[in-house]
């Protein structure tokens, strides 16, 4: 007997159910490949194929000037995460504490970076950072806001994972003498890091398309150098498809590096066993 | 410190609420160097926040509770200290799901003992020996039984060198057939002449191994006696009713 829907999703297929999703999946088929057929009609209605908008796609400078922006977007995510990482790692142990004042103050600042958008903290740090005299190049009036702007979510995740951690293991852990700090660092926060590796790549992943930004502070990342690209050769469009290529393959890499990355850490032992 | 006749582990009066729930009533308790001492009782009698009071897991209202002869500390690097010369074996094992076996057995002793890695191994090494799973010291506990996780657990409170040795229910979480040799290795123990306080379910057990039988219920020691003449001739109508009711099926 089916008592929930669950159940019924995960029968099972039979003859006819298997007959269904054949007719679906040719349905859906047709239906994408006309939706492809439309856009590309009317791209080239409108001359988008027009040789001018691509030709410049040939020559190695092109790419180069991309690769250069594409390099500055991985160093600025890259570095912001770490930054991320950091500031979200003290603003958990902060919140776990139970000093009322540290407390609450992790909690603010949590609360406060998750809720500001992206946008505005990079406009903070491109127009009023400045006129308080601290001097910040480009590469961190983009990376530091967009840390910022992570290191919230990165707090919670990581707590989350704290929690994840059943508390017997804090409780053998005390029983054998280990002070709170030392079995903190040696028992709970490698077993809740591993609980949160999933979702730490997928705050990477947003720090990465938060640092598009860049270009409200003129860094030269691999948006800005995109926009420079279609002014010198007034083609939008194609210069636009490209680049959100390049952006999808790399945050398709980092999930299916974050797939790996799990599935690691849980047969991990198992491949220590037989080592 | 330790002299002949002072209890390694002492209760006077200990009181403990959980919100108003009176759980430990005005316990009282000794138990002395060598000596094995068995706590049964209904569920929820409060076994097991005895238990867990002794090495401060839970905290206590009033009374006192002394570790050969020595107040409990209440916070910090002492209460660390102490709790590190208590065994404490748990129902469901708790060993640390990201290490190994033998990664689990020398946590403790070279970072609260300051003992070398090298001797920290050896000497883990020949306690799983002891407990018959040190062909399972390279593997994490999710790999092992459950009745070899808690030998292991035993094994690595052991590698502590504790004055006593707490059990909680060691045997409850395992299935029929991995019970005997958790109480093998308990009796084993025994002999050897470890203090021991045992809070189990496992009265055959109870009757062979232990010097002295506490029955508890509803937060009071109801009755104390030698397990032979506690399990024959029980003097309490709460333990005749207790004893009753478990060998009724
Ligand atoms: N952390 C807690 N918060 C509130 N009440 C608790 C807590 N721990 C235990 N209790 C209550 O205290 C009483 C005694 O619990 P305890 O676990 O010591 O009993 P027990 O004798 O070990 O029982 P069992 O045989 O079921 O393990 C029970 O009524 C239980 O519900
Ligand atoms: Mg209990």
């Amino acid at each position: 007997m089916k008592t929930s829907i669950r159940d019924m999703l995960y029968e099972e297929p039979g003859p006819k159910t298997r007959k269904n999703i054949r007719i679906f999946t040719i349905l859906s088929i047709l239906l994408i490949a006309a939706l492809l057929a439309v856009i590309i009609r009317q791209f080239a209605v409108t001359g988008q194929f027009a040789p001018r908008y691509w030709n410049f796609f040939t020559r190695w400078t092109t790419w180069k000037f991309l690769g250069q922006g594409l390099w500055v977007t991985i160093e600025s995510a890259l570095t912001g995460a770490v930054i991320a990482f950091v500031l979200g790692f003290l603003l958990m142990r902060g919140k776990l504490r139970r000093n009322k004042i540290l407390h609450a103050v992790s909690v603010c600042l949590i609360e406060f970076t998750r809720g500001v958008p992206t946008l505005l903290l990079i406009y903070f740090f491109f127009l009023i950072v400045p006129q308080t005299g601290i001097k910040l190049s480009a590469f961190w009036k983009i990376t530091l806001p967009c840390a910022i702007s992570a290191c919230g979510v990165v707090a919670e995740a990581l707590r989350a994972g704290v929690n994840a951690v059943p508390y017997g293991q804090t409780e053998a852990a005390l029983s054998l003498g280990l002070t709170e700090t030392r079995l903190f660092y040696k028992v709970v926060f490698p077993q809740a890091i591993r609980f949160v590796i999933p979702s730490l790549i997928a705050e990477l992943v947003i720090v990465l398309k938060d640092t598009t930004f860049a270009y409200v502070v003129t860094c030269a990342d691999l948006m800005q150098n995109a926009k420079v690209l279609i002014s010198n050769y007034d083609a939008m469009l194609s210069v636009y498809l490209v680049v959100a290529v390049i952006y999808i393959l790399i945050n398709y890499l980092l999930n299916k590096l974050s797939d790996r990355l799990a599935f690691r850490l849980k047969t991990g032992t198992a491949e220590r066993s037989a080592a | 410190m330790s002299q002949e006749n002072t209890p390694v582990i002492e209760l006077r009066h200990v009181n403990k609420h959980f919100g108003s729930l009176h759980v430990l009533k005005d316990i009282s308790l000794q138990v002395k160097k060598g000596e094995v001492v068995v706590i049964i009782g209904p569920s929820g009698s409060g076994k097991s926040t005895l238990c867990r009071t002794i090495n401060r897991l839970e905290t206590i209202d009033s009374g006192d509770i002394l570790i050969d002869g020595v107040k409990i500390p209440e916070e910090g690097k002492e209460l660390a200290s102490l709790r590190s010369q208590i065994g404490m074996v748990f129902q469901s094992f708790n060993l640390f799901a990201h290490m190994t076996i033998l990664d689990n057995m020398t946590l403790a002793p070279v970072d609260v003992l300051k003992i070398k890695r090298k001797e920290a191994r050896e000497e883990a090494m020949r306690l799983l020996e002891r407990v018959g799973v040190a062909d399972q010291a390279h593997k994490v506990p999710a790999q092992l039984s459950g009745g070899q996780q808690q030998r292991a657990a035993i094994a690595r409170a052991l590698a502590m060198h504790p004055k006593a040795m707490l059990f909680d229910e060691p045997t409850s979480a395992l299935d029929p057939e991995m019970i005997g040799e958790v109480l093998n290795v308990m009796s084993e123990l025994a002999a050897d002449g470890m203090t021991m306080l045992i809070v189990t379910h496992e009265m055959n057990f109870a009757r062979r191994v232990a010097d002295r039988v506490i029955f508890m219920d509803g937060g009071v020691i109801v009755e104390e006696a030698d397990p032979e003449t506690f399990f024959s001739s029980p003097k309490t109508e709460r333990a005749k009713l207790f004893l009753n009711s478990i060998t009724a099926h």
